[in-house]
């Protein structure tokens, strides 16, 4: 197997007059395993049909092995580089072997048969692609991901150092769609190159090498899942709020979605959070689209909360991980609780470590604030000072703090102002 | 290994299947021929005219005593064989592009006359008919003359206009080949009204028929359909390819430009000279490829062999019958080919478990 290069240089490409692709590159080696994202009309698919010798770019140039794409023969492209677009729907009832068959086309000649050594090719492609079981079905009552999975196995069984693939994994249920990931890392790791255009980006992030980011034709921004995956990034592009943690087997970034309101920030009251450990995460998005200005605080980086809050581009007084409060956090804590209308505590755990933010509530109440107390578990349950919590949280109760025990009923007496 | 000998074997028993019926199709087409030309008003034995025929065979003609009288000699010779021979090359092509159009329009409705070239075959005639052209050329006269331009024509113009920015579109050949042939219809009927004593010739022709057939005709149409013959048994795999669309059929390694413009000019050719000696004979084109796709598969490779066999397999036993059924008078044969053909038909395709697709 010869291993070409297949090199994009500025493309620009255009349906009628309207420009789908300006000033696009990619070099895509031996072993490569590319995703390419961006979202719906970015011009991801128009990018991988200029790649596969189908949508000639208006300018720039594809280059395959050194050799401009679009003025080799057809059946030459066929050998080295094989394509796998969203959907191929197959007129006649051929059946899926006939249609596996068909990939070997380019290895054939005019007259000729597909003989032994093409049969066992397609064999072997069927199996990777997991419808050697399908081989003598007819293509037409199969399901749409079998379908798919069959013209993979065609792509596969052209034999090619390059595949190129658009979304092949959206008819297919998670097994098959893993599978497939799986087949194609490992063809990567024995000098396959892969392009594959993907919209689940935790699935990309786990099996891409690297990442092409696309936005309005344009690159966004390129590199390993890691350098390209932030939740700016996420924001920008997709415009959706995201929080990327880790993947805690893999350690590849790994993307948590919020679901994203209707946003009406920055009308209601300001309200500032005593939160950590994800007792605050959801009570932050609901103040926020409830309208309030939200603060927290004190968290320490890596706290579940904090992630959230940074997710949501709230101000926050940050500790540093695992690390008890300190006296500088804690005036930025204070800061925030003079600048709010209400001040809310979770039912946070409280350790020596976060005691100081009972002292902010504290404080707070003494400043005159609302304070209340969302208190869905006993305080003797979460103290783990050994009672200095819960002798706290008692003063927090005798100096006028609400207790309310649902997050909704919360949500309305911070906004009609009560409880004071 | 196992299971790959048994899809295999599989495999191999569906190839064995179709040659089997393409050599069915092939025996049931030589004897549907040599009895057609037995069958007429004047009765020969099926013997009798065996042997004429057999007589013109070179080297092997010397083998029989002529026995004979002169005129079953040229009832046999003259008038019978090269009728029956049209017949079949007529069916053959026509059977033939409609395969060809299925497969490049991945449209089971089309047919041979789907990019204009049945109206604009059909204007070339009418307009020969009209100006009463009297013009011929190779034993031709002016009427398969103007139809076989007329044909030509009409296909060219959808081309070109169906084409933008050097590529055509399946779906825009298809719409322009439609709303071609509706003008060119429009004008064939407006001739007609304005022309009352040659309308029963325009109209006649229309209707289709082999009555005029002769050897000239035989001849001259020939090459058109062994050219078409030739080239899609040479193409049938790149057909194949073509049924997963042009996009993934280009990936396959197909020069799909090329690929279209060679099968619509193979295609029609053979349909266009095929309209000229016989007028306008539905049916043939549109049916006669579905039926043996229920036989052979959707191959190409199986199914455009089968389809011209097939195509003059049916168009002999329709002429026949439309030449039988009534003598010494005849029935238009489309109106037999429609009459026997689409029973049969439906019959095939309620039997058949996967339906048309």
């Amino acid at each position: 197997m010869e291993w070409k290069t297949l090199e994009a240089r500025d493309l620009r490409a255009a349906y009628r007059d309207e420009d789908v692709v300006s000033g696009l590159s990619l070099t895509v080696m031996s072993g490569d395993f590319i995703g390419v994202i961006g979202p719906n009309g970015s011009g991801k698919t128009s990018f991988l049909k200029t790649l596969s010798r189908a949508l000639r770019p208006r300018r720039g140039v594809v280059l395959l092995g050194g050799e401009d794409l679009y003025r080799l023969p057809a059946r030459e492209v066929a050998r080295d580089l094989a394509m796998v677009p969203q959907e191929t729907a197959v007129s006649f009832a051929f059946t899926a072997l006939e249609v596996v068959l068909m990939g070997r086309n380019p290895h054939l000649g005019r007259l000729q048969a597909a003989g032994p050594h093409d049969l066992e090719r397609a064999r072997l492609a069927m199996e990777r692609a997991n419808v050697w079981h399908l081989a003598d079905r007819p293509v037409t009552e199969l399901s749409g991901g079998e379908r798919q999975r069959v013209i993979i196995a065609q792509a596969l069984a052209q034999d090619t150092g390059l595949l190129l693939l658009d979304e092949p994994t959206q008819h297919l249920d998670i097994s098959h769609q893993l599978s497939l990931l799986e087949l194609l890392a490992g063809m990567c790791a024995q000098g396959l190159a892969v392009v594959m255009v993907m919209h689940d980006i935790n699935l990309a992030s786990q099996y891409c090498d690297r990442l092409l980011v696309i936005k309005g034709g344009r690159e966004y921004t390129r590199g390993s899942p890691g350098e390209v995956l932030t939740a700016a990034t996420l924001r920008e592009v997709f415009g959706v709020d995201a929080i990327v943690t880790r993947h805690a087997v893999t350690e590849r970034p790994h993307v948590i979605f919020l679901p994203t309101g209707e946003s009406r920030r920055d009308t209601g009251p300001r309200v500032h959070l005593i939160c950590g450990g994800a007792s605050g995460a959801a009570l932050m998005r609901e103040l926020l689209e409830a309208g309030c200005y939200v603060t927290a605080g004190a968290l320490n980086r890596g706290d579940g909360d904090e992630e959230v809050g940074r997710a949501l581009e709230i101000r926050m007084a940050v500790e540093a991980p695992f690390s008890r409060i300190s006296d500088e956090a804690h005036l930025a804590n204070l800061e925030l609780v003079r600048e709010a209308d209400a001040v809310v505590v979770t039912d946070l755990y409280v350790g020596p470590g976060n005691l100081l933010n009972l002292e902010a509530a504290r404080e707070a109440l003494r400043g005159g604030k609302r304070v209340y107390l969302l208190s869905s578990r006993p305080i003797e349950e979460r103290d783990y000072a050994r009672g200095a919590a819960s002798e706290l949280y008692r003063s927090l109760q005798a100096e006028g703090a609400v207790e309310v025990a649902d997050r909704a009923e919360l949500i309305a007496l911070v906004i009609g102002g009560e409880g004071r | 290994m196992k299971e790959v000998s048994g899809v295999t074997g599989k495999l191999d028993a569906l190839r064995r299947r179709r040659s089997v019926v393409l050599l069915c199709l092939a025996a049931a087409m030589l004897v549907a021929a040599v009895v057609a030309v037995a069958l007429g008003a004047v009765y020969v034995p099926l013997a009798t005219s065996s042997r004429i025929i057999f007589s013109r065979l070179p080297l092997l003609g010397r083998l029989v005593d002529a026995t004979w009288t002169p005129t079953q000699e040229t009832i046999i010779i003259s008038v019978r064989l090269p009728r029956v021979l049209l017949a079949l090359l007529v069916g053959m092509g026509l059977a033939l592009a409609g395969a060809i159009f299925q497969g490049l329009f991945r449209n089971p409705m089309a047919d041979p006359s789907i990019i204009g070239s049945s109206q604009g075959a059909a204007l070339g005639a009418t307009i020969a008919f009209f100006f009463g052209i009297k013009v011929g050329l190779g034993g031709l006269s002016a009427v398969p003359l103007f139809a076989f331009a007329g044909s030509l024509l009409a296909v060219f113009a959808v081309y070109v206009i169906a084409r933008a920015g050097g590529r055509a579109s399946i779906a825009s050949l298809l719409l322009v080949g439609i709303a071609l042939s509706s003008f060119l219809a429009s004008i064939v009927s407006l001739l007609m009204v304005v022309s009352e004593d040659r309308m029963h010739n325009i109209f006649f022709w229309l209707m289709g028929g082999l009555g005029t057939g002769n050897w000239d005709m035989v001849l001259a149409v020939l090459p058109f359909i062994a050219v078409g013959i030739v080239v899609s048994l040479f193409m049938a795999r790149d057909l194949n390819l073509l049924m997963l669309g042009e996009e993934r059929a280009a990936q396959l390694g197909l020069e799909t430009e090329r690929f279209k413009w060679t099968m619509i000019v193979v295609a029609s050719l053979a349909v266009g000279a095929a309209v000229s000696v016989s007028g306008i004979i539905g049916f043939v084109g549109l049916m006669t490829p579905h039926i043996v796709r229920l036989l052979t598969g959707p191959d190409h490779r199986f199914l455009i062999p089968g389809s011209i066999m097939g195509g003059g397999l049916f168009l002999v036993l329709a002429d026949t019958l439309a030449r039988t059924v009534i003598a010494p008078n005849e029935l238009p044969v489309g109106i037999v080919t429609a009459f026997f053909g689409a029973p049969f038909f439906i019959y095939l395709l309620k039997r058949s478990r996967q339906g048309l697709s």
